[in-house]
């Protein structure tokens, strides 16, 4: 039986993503209440251990998101984050951690309804596994 | 290789260091254990053969105001390589013998085997102890089945010919990997629950690891960040777990050496071996490989990255 209420922390950058989650909710896009927000100056802040950690304080989903790949506020951020990211992703089914309930995405502060779509479609596969 | 190559060279090594960093037999136990030689005469005790199981690069982070000779396997040598890479050994302090390597043995599971302490006689492709006596690929480290270290990749004085055996087929196929690999996801949070839960927090797991050298700033103790607290318990202790293991991702040479401290036997490398392979997969790295390769997760590639989603 699929949870009803899930609990997903995200990790977004400030420039970015923050920003466009902030555009979804000023511009009223339904969006699930699931998402505990976290706002860092940059992916590249994402120590893996974070999400971990966010797990192992009973998160149900970790969503991580910032600037896309060349769009960095600094530069370079992102372009580390991606390789830590995806270790860990790999990383999670040996964990014994459903891979399902974390992503890692690129979202700019223009893209409010696509902040929508990827927190209402997140949402949804955790609550798919959990 | 007989010791008459290997006990010349540590003594012309000890020429230009102030210590070699080798093996000499237990009087005790009749294995190996790793022994430090300041002077030719203590030269003469050194040995190596498939007891020699220790990774010694360990101690170089230990020894940064001395030149150091170091007596060193295939795989060692990566170690070697991959703390130079780091910074954390610098080149020319020290000086690398390379031995051939037989394969080493697992001494802790033959002693549970066959008690603890038994004199262990590796000859004629059979492990012998006290009267009982295995093929020896049922008793070689796992690590040794798939060794593609047979070449040291830094050497500086070559005791005999360095080329390692080429590695056996593994023996069983049920042993625990295997029985890992088989398990959903489900079942691996209650194993790695079950087995945390018998981690006692000793730390001999980081301080087996040559890699792990932050020391007295290691995360898996500090207050600051909290990553985990002190409380012994499977929760607390996973954690700290993953806390290494993460610092880990490409600098884990697969030596096997924090499994092998490990006093409760957790199946750390099954978390290694898996990082390791991905770090392969993703990056097509291999820690300690190459005195030039950059450690992949202080880099980016902005043309291949991302290609792999
Ligand atoms: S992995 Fe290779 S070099 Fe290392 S101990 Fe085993 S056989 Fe020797
Ligand atoms: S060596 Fe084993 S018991 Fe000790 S801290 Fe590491 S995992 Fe825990
Ligand atoms: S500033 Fe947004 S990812 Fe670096």
């Amino acid at each position: 039986m699929p949870k009803t209420e899930v609990k997903i922390i995200g990790f977004l950058c400030n420039w970015c993503s923050y920003a466009g989650a902030d555009m979804a909710g000023t511009a009223r896009m339904k969006q699930p209440a699931s998402l505990r927000a976290v706002r860092l100056p940059c992916t590249g802040r994402v120590n893996p251990l974070l999400v971990l950690k966010a797990f192992r304080e009973g998160a149900d989903g970790v969503l991580v998101s910032g600037c896309h790949p060349g769009d960095c506020h600094y530069n370079e951020g992102n372009y580390y984050a991606r390789r830590r990211l995806e270790v860990l992703e790999r990383m999670l089914p040996a964990l014994g951690i459903d891979p399902a309930r974390f992503r890692y995405t690129w979202v700019s502060a223009s893209e409010g309804a696509k902040w929508a779509d990827v927190v209402n479609e997140f949402t949804q596969q955790v609550k798919q596994v959990i | 290789m007989s010791m008459n190559d290997l006990i010349p060279a540590i003594k012309k090594v000890l020429e230009e260091v102030d210590v070699v960093l080798g093996w000499t037999r237990s009087p005790a136990a009749g294995v190996a254990v790793p022994a430090r030689f300041h002077t030719p005469d203590e030269a003469d005790g050194a040995i190596f053969d498939s007891t020699c199981i220790h990774n010694l690069a360990v101690h170089l982070p230990r020894l940064k105001n001395s030149k150091v000779g170091i007596v060193a396997k295939g795989c060692d040598a990566r170690s070697i390589v991959q703390l130079i890479v780091e910074g954390e050994v610098s080149r020319d302090r020290i000086r690398v013998i390379g031995v051939p390597c037989p394969g080493v043995i697992d001494v802790k599971r033959a002693w549970r085997c066959y008690g603890f302490g038994k004199k262990i006689e590796d000859a004629g492709g059979r492990v012998h102890m006290e009267g009982r006596s295995v093929p020896r690929e049922e008793i070689l480290l796992h690590k040794c089945h798939q060794c593609r270290d047979q070449e040291p990749v830094i050497v500086d004085l070559a005791a005999g010919d360095v080329t390692s055996m080429t590695p056996p087929p593994p023996p069983d196929k049920s042993g625990i990997r295997e029985r890992f690999a088989a398990m959903s996801i489900t079942e691996r949070r209650e194993f790695w629950r079950e087995q945390f839960s018998r981690c006692i927090r000793c730390y001999a797991c980081r301080e087996a690891c040559p890699l792990c050298f932050c020391r007295d700033v290691c995360s898996m103790q500090t207050r600051e960040p909290h990553w985990t607290g002190g409380q012994v318990n499977a929760i607390e202790s996973e954690m700290a777990q993953q806390v290494r293991i993460s610092h880990m991702a490409g600098r884990c040479t697969g030596c096997e050496e924090c499994e092998r401290a490990c006093p409760v036997g957790i199946p750390l490398m099954l978390l290694l071996e898996e990082q390791n392979k991905i770090i392969e997969e993703l990056f097509a790295y291999r820690a300690g490989a190459s005195l030039e390769d950059k450690p992949p997760l202080l880099t980016y590639d902005i043309n291949r990255d991302g290609g792999w989603r």
